[in-house]
């Protein structure tokens, strides 16, 4: 249907459906969107550069604050990049710490996105049931780390907290519960009529365009491509690790969601194989304060998806040049693409259908030259 | 000379009446809501928070009120007042006491006239604000009313043809009288009705008009202080009148029973539409506005001459 | 409706939420919170000052004034001066409702002379 006239529909940077300042100016004709333009860079915060400024011990935990969400993914990363420079290797106990500690946070990260796409869908009691459940994990990795969202678990060289056995068994009472509430949730979302009618066929990405505009994570999974960075290029101890990729060949919001859900049960099932596999031994090995000249790329599959971070040093124990890549910008060429077409009601399902965490992207500044 | 003032001061007082009862119909929904999703609700102000919709209703009027530049100021600022004197009015027709205060033969016409109003004045205030979510809000809403209003009118009919009277308070009479309750006689009308003022109310799913996560408030996003304060309470009272209207039409009219007065009658018998009306908010999500439409013209319009057909040839 | 059966069952419930200021929150053992130091232990080695990533520990060597200044304004809570105590003087304690209404009120000075 054409109307001749199109009416530009502002989306942020304050806007309900957006939890981050970002702006999205939608050209609407009807109902129906024909044009967006996104702009980013309204949470800049120069870390790039702070990075620069302090040693790496000190960059550990700027790291990490990159995201609130994924903050452990981030220093997984970084650590990575650090300990690359002068190939390190950290112990085995260390590693299955660190991956049980990024299995918790996806576990954690899917189901707050799972609750909130529930609610931008209009569906606020299973947003407040997942987030319920979700209080659980968040429980388990403050007992563990000390606390909830900057955990500060991990350091250049290993770990900084062990797992004990009470707290093995802790972990492994509450996922029983987890699984079983996450397992009934995906029979509700399966079959509740309204939300199937929001999401079934909403924000179609064909594989082709996802990986043309290159999709990662969830979102590419969705759209049936196998891709991650856990089994591609295994990480930790990734490649010991038994486990599925998700994939799903719906395309669409629905898909995204299903997809979720089922890696929350294989995150189970790996972080169960990993409490039981734990070997013991040392936590952490010394790292050095200065690295020699070198250049080192970590990558991490992030609750959201591929996470890239990159570290030039020159000897001296500051970096020269620090970079990172949040799985955010590599979803946002793609999103735009899916929206096009799509009615004004079904903007806040396909924007939050990527798991969008603005602040994380919002590193860079590109400014047009007048 | 004294009658007129007795009734004057009776109605002032019966009002009054009504609004508390709004506010304590929005406390029972709220905490049935929140119990639902294992939280607890309103706690604090007075006993199990209470009195918390009068609390937000102060508040909300101490703060600043803001008439926008570029917006239609008479309109946008008379909206708030005609929102909460429409369903007023329509509760002085329900027979809230046994008898309508207000009771004519054809008031059931002049009801949906008023629930027609109600939309009408949605539509103006979204219009007058001058904001595109506004805007697209009260276009929503106007739409929305386009495709509950004909299912709306014909379930109210279809009581009206057995009871022969288009009086509410006759319809209630009627069914004291045999009792019996359209509920069990017309079933397919009840679960039309409960639908059609879930869409009036602007309840999930269909919620389309203030889509929160769509369209920020929709059209009452301009609005603030005294003015979202009286929105607020003019949604109040439409719960009141919306379950009371249902009790009396569908769940065995409102009338004296042995002993308990009717008031108490139409209190509990309203408060269990309410928690219906909540637990379907709780259990569904929010349909598209054209999910809506369609759903509505392709289900419940045919459901409901469906009904009457059994009324007038078979019932 | 698949919802139906889950939300009749939370009715009678006890809800989840816990009434935390009016009743104790949950503390899990090992929770980071306010560093404490213990200056008959302290050495004022400086190492605290230099694990800190941003600068809340500063310290004085000399004088009357000799010890640890703690600006709990900058702190993180990251516990990296506690591991980084040669002697370890600094505990980590569980307190974590800090906030107040004046700024010196989050300056802790350690003295070494007392």
């Amino acid at each position: 249907m054409r109307y001749g006239t199109t009416i530009k529909v502002p989306f942020g940077p304050q806007h309900p459906a957006l939890k981050e300042p970002e702006c999205f100016l939608f050209e609407v004709e009807g109902d129906f969107v024909v044009n967006v333009k996104p702009r980013i860079g309204y949470v800049h915060r120069g870390i790039e550069k702070a990075f620069e400024n302090n040693t790496y011990m000190h960059d550990l935990y700027l790291a990490e604050r990159i995201c609130g969400i994924c903050s452990h993914a981030h220093t997984v990363a970084f650590t990575q990049t650090v300990e690359g420079l002068v190939s390190l290797e950290i112990p085995q106990r260390a590693q299955y710490i660190r991956l049980i500690m990024a299995e918790l946070e996806r576990l954690h990260s899917h189901s707050l996105w799972v609750g909130i796409a529930a609610h931008e869908a209009g569906f606020d009691t299973m947003f407040m049931y997942l987030w319920r459940d979700r209080e659980m994990i968040m429980d388990l990795m403050e007992e563990i780390s000390g606390n909830r969202v900057l955990h500060a678990i991990n350091t250049i060289g290993g770990v900084r907290r062990d797992i004990n056995d009470e707290q093995a068994n802790k972990i492994r009472k509450y996922l029983d519960k987890f699984e079983e509430n996450i397992k009934n949730y995906i029979k509700v979302l399966e079959t509740e009529n309204t939300f199937l009618k929001r999401t079934v066929g909403v924000g179609i990405l064909k594989p082709s365009d996802a990986i043309a505009l290159c999709a990662v994570g969830p979102t590419l999974r969705a759209s049936g491509i196998k891709n991650d960075v856990r089994k591609d290029d295994p990480y930790l101890l990734y490649d010991e690790i038994p486990f599925e990729v998700i994939t799903h060949d719906g395309c669409d919001v629905f898909a995204r969601t299903i997809v979720r859900c089922e890696e929350m049960l294989e995150s189970i099932k790996i972080i169960r194989y990993a409490l039981d596999h734990m070997p013991k031994g040392e936590l952490k090995v010394k790292a050095p304060r200065t690295f020699p000249p070198n250049e080192s790329i970590g990558r991490v599959e992030a609750p959201r998806g591929e996470l890239i971070h990159y570290t030039k040093s020159n000897g001296t124990s500051k970096p020269e040049r620090y970079k990172v890549r949040s799985p955010t910008l590599g979803n946002l060429a793609s999103v735009c693409k899916t929206l096009i077409g799509a009615h004004i009601a079904d903007i806040p399902m396909i924007l939050a259908g990527i798991d969008p965490c603005f602040s994380c992207m919002d590193r860079i500044l590109i400014k047009k030259r007048s | 000379m004294f009658e007129t003032i007795f009734e004057i001061i009776s109605l002032i007082g019966f009002i009054v009446f009504i609004i508390l009862i709004a506010f304590f119909y929005e406390w029972i929904d709220r905490k049935f809501y929140a119990r639902i999703q294992n939280r607890y609700g309103p706690l604090y102000t007075g006993p199990s928070g209470i009195l918390q919709p009068i609390a937000d209703f102060i508040k909300l009027l101490l703060k600043e009120d803001i008439i926008p530049e570029a917006s239609e100021k008479r309109i946008f600022s008379l909206i708030p007042i005609i929102y909460v004197l429409l369903p007023i009015l329509a509760l002085l027709i329900i027979p809230i006491n046994g008898k309508g205060i207000i009771s004519f033969e054809g008031d059931l016409i002049f009801l949906m006239f008023l629930s027609a109003m109600i939309t009408l004045s949605v539509f103006l205030a979204g219009w007058s604000s001058a904001c595109n979510f506004s805007r697209i809000g009260g276009v929503r809403a106007a739409l929305q009313m386009l495709s509950y209003e004909i299912p709306f009118g014909l379930s109210l009919i279809g009581p009206a043809i057995v009871a022969n009277s288009l009086c509410i308070t006759k319809i209630s009479e009627w069914q004291i009288a045999n009792s019996t309750a359209f509920i069990f006689l017309q079933p397919i009308g009840f679960a039309v009705i409960m639908i059609s003022l879930l869409a009036e109310l602007e309840l999930i799913p269909f919620d389309v008009p203030e889509a929160e996560t769509e369209i920020v408030a929709g059209w009452t996003t301009e609005y603030g202080g005294g003015r979202y304060a009286l929105i607020r309470l003019g949604k109040d009272l439409e719960l009141v009148m919306a379950s009371m209207l249902i009790s009396s039409l569908y769940l065995g009219g409102i009338g004296q029973i042995f002993f308990i007065p009717p008031i108490v009658i139409a209190i509990i018998k309203s408060i269990i539409v309410l928690l219906v009306m909540s637990l379907i908010r709780a259990l569904f999500a929010r349909y598209r506005i054209d999910q809506v439409i369609s759903g509505m013209w392709k289900y419940l319009f045919p459901l409901m001459i469906l009904q009457i057909i059994i009324v007038q040839f078979i019932g | 409706m698949s919802l139906f059966k889950e939300a009749i069952k939370q009715i009678p419930k006890k809800p989840v939420t816990i009434k935390y200021p009016f009743e104790p929150g949950i503390i899990p053992p090992g929770l980071r919170g306010l560093p404490i130091w213990d200056m008959n232990k302290c050495i004022l080695c400086v190492l605290c000052q230099n694990a800190c990533p941003v600068s809340a520990i500063k310290m004085i060597p000399k004088g009357p004034d000799a010890g640890i200044v703690y600006d709990l304004s900058r702190c993180i809570f990251c516990a990296e001066c506690a591991d980084a105590c040669p002697k370890k003087a600094i505990t980590i304690t569980d307190k974590f409702e800090l906030a107040t209404t004046s700024k010196s009120e989050l300056i802790f000075h350690y003295k070494k002379s007392q």
